[in-house]
């Protein structure tokens, strides 16, 4: 088991680092948006979609790391002063609602992902990407999501504690 | 059940749900799905995935990472050293100077790197120690960088302005604008506690006023700090004259920190700039994660009519429109005890602001008073993440006395509040000349 809380971890992590190199790339895209708009004074075609798209990708498929370091902000009042077990039972009871919540979504994403790829959807612009790789960070996030939720729940039950994920935020040097 | 009964259940249940512990994001999704899947049956749960993308993919909000990018760039260089070291040389012979120049470092500071805790861990690190030092109390020390901290969230470029802004469809340039004053006025405030409590106790630190600095030492530090207010002030440039929209100004003002910091204060290791990206990335994904799932519950709200019967009740109420306004206050400051700014603006403001609205009030005005409200839940138990920062930094000062500190400035926000409340032109008075009458 604790092989398997590593992998969808790890995975996880590795989607993390592609949220923050979407994010990196979008920044990116909207200084060449804005070059291209106001300094040359030409009209933009994929800038605007691209970098959209890119910071909605970025908090989709970003959102399962977020989930493992804990960095979805929460009420934990009442956790606080509960017991060590009350606060297991608490805890598991959180998850429960939180993983309805991931597999309703997923499931419904998925659906619209299969409908825009089957059909062959592209976006109203001139750029008119495929509609289905816009969409594809939905379920992929979403199902990560239910994936991360499951092994929390299982680390919870077994009270295994996983090595955790570089998470340092970035300090002033000195 | 009527709407309005629904709409108690609904509040009964969130607080129910929030309260266990659940990711706030998830918490409201799973409330607003429970109440779709039970008042309108399995056929509104196929479009959540659908719902949920589309409050995603609104252009607006792409403004919200990219100004977390450039608030991480600026809080990950030594900027905070800096704008502390430039004040302190320049006021420190001031009486009273060493008080002014952290409670101004914090603003300036807050308002560029957006953070609250950032701001408290950056200047406080040097300041409290400065200020002990030098005789100030530990309480009025803490207090006065915990309440500084919280300004940034009202001094623009502030991402709760803009989440407010998202939320009520209200123009993000003249929220920007209109939240510069009253931030100004919250400085005045906390500097005017902390002189006259220093005063007070005969501890203004005049007997160990601060060394003479040299004019090379005052200028020295200046040309690394100035280049931040100058982004700032053409970011506020470009906004207010509709020039760009504020996605645009956001993604270069990011870039152009970025590059600032990496080329001035040589952070242009690609590691670094990963650290920055992965911060930011995560603190964007726990704000865009909850801005989503409370567009689902906007849209739970209004579809069982809960929004509308709630803003219609209070209308034939006719209460008086002030009393309205004080209810609303306690109901925000509550709320903000548990819950962090942009959760409570994203939850409540699609109730709040037709009743606002409807009772004569300004949306502009009302944005400054909830976010006033809201800042003072930063530094307030149980959850004032401000406090815990400091007693984080400053291991040997007692929580209780962090929390003693904050208390008088708590107090000067309730004070900033009635004097907006009076005086509602220090909202207006800027973006109407700017900008023309709303």
């Amino acid at each position: 088991m604790e092989l398997v809380v590593r992998a969808v971890r790890r995975l996880s992590g590795f989607f993390g680092i592609v949220a923050a190199v979407c994010l990196g790339a979008a920044c990116i895209a909207v200084c060449h948006m804005v070059f291209v708009r106001y300094v040359l004074g030409a009209s933009t075609i994929w800038q605007t979609e691209f970098v959209l798209y890119s910071v909605v990708a970025a908090t989709l498929i970003g959102s399962p790391y977020v989930l493992a370091m804990r960095g979805h902000v929460n009420v934990d009042l009442v956790s606080h002063y509960l017991g060590p077990r009350a606060r297991k039972v608490l805890q598991l009871f959180a998850s429960t609602l939180g993983i309805v919540f991931c597999v309703v979504v997923a499931w419904s994403g998925g659906r619209y992902f299969l409908e825009a790829w089957t059909e062959g959807w592209v976006t109203e612009s001139v750029w008119a990407p495929p509609l289905s790789i816009i969409l594809l960070p939905l379920p992929l996030g979403l199902g990560l999501l239910v994936l991360q939720y499951l092994v929390d729940i299982a680390c919870l039950i077994t009270g295994f504690e996983p090595d955790d994920l570089p998470d340092t935020p970035p300090e002033p040097p000195g | 059940m009527s709407p309005l009964e629904i709409g108690a259940l609904i509040g009964i249940v969130t607080l129910l749900v929030l309260a266990s512990g659940v990711p706030i994001a998830f918490g409201l999704g799973f409330v607003s799905l429970a109440f779709l899947l039970i008042f309108e049956g399995p056929g509104g749960l196929v479009f959540v995935g659908e719902l949920l993308f589309s409050y995603l993919a609104d252009f607006t909000l792409v403004a919200i990472p990219m100004f977390i990018v450039m608030g991480a760039a600026v809080a990950s260089s030594p900027a905070g050293a800096d704008l502390y070291t430039v004040l302190e040389r320049w006021l420190g012979r001031v009486p009273g100077g060493l008080v002014i120049s952290n409670i101004g470092a914090c603003t300036i500071f807050s308002a560029l790197s957006g953070s609250s805790p950032a701001t408290c861990a950056a200047i406080g690190k040097m300041g409290i120690p400065e200020m002990r030092k030098r005789g100030y109390p530990a309480g009025l020390a803490s207090g006065a960088i915990a309440a500084g901290g919280t300004l940034g969230i009202l001094i623009p470029p502030s991402v709760t302005m803009i989440v407010y802004g998202i939320a009520t469809g209200t123009s993000i340039g003249r929220l920007f604008l209109s939240g510069l004053l009253p931030g100004l006025l919250l400085t005045a405030l906390f500097i005017a506690w902390a002189l006259y409590y220093s005063r007070a106790r005969g501890s203004a630190g005049s007997a160990l006023a601060g060394r003479r600095y040299t004019w090379a030492e005052k200028f020295g530090p200046l040309p690394r700090v100035l280049p931040f207010f100058l982004i700032v002030a053409g970011i506020l440039y470009v906004l207010y004259g509709g020039i760009a929209t504020p996605s645009e100004a956001a993604g270069v003002g990011a870039m152009l920190c970025l590059a600032f910091v990496a080329i001035v204060y040589r952070q242009w290791q690609p590691k670094r700039i990963g650290l920055i990206f992965r911060s930011s990335m995560r603190e964007s994904v726990m704000i865009m994660m909850i801005i989503a799932a409370s567009g689902l519950f906007a849209y739970t709200l209004s579809s069982l009519f809960v929004t509308q019967s709630v803003a219609e009740t209070i209308a034939s109420l006719e209460v008086n429109r002030w009393v309205l306004m004080g209810i609303i206050n306690v109901f925000l400051l509550v709320a903000g005890f548990f819950l962090p700014p942009v959760a409570v603006i994203l939850m409540t403001a699609p109730i709040l602001l037709p009743i606002v609205n409807g009772a004569g009030f300004d949306p502009y005005w009302f944005a400054v008073i909830m976010t006033v409200n809201l800042e003072i839940g930063l530094i307030t138990p149980p959850v004032g993440l401000n406090l815990y920062v400091i007693n984080g930094i400053v291991p040997d000062v007692s929580l209780q006395t962090v929390l003693r500190g904050a208390l008088p400035f708590v107090i000067m926000m309730v004070i900033g509040i009635v004097l907006l409340s009076v005086f509602p032109g220090i909202v207006t008075w800027l973006p109407d000349l700017l900008m023309g009458p709303a």
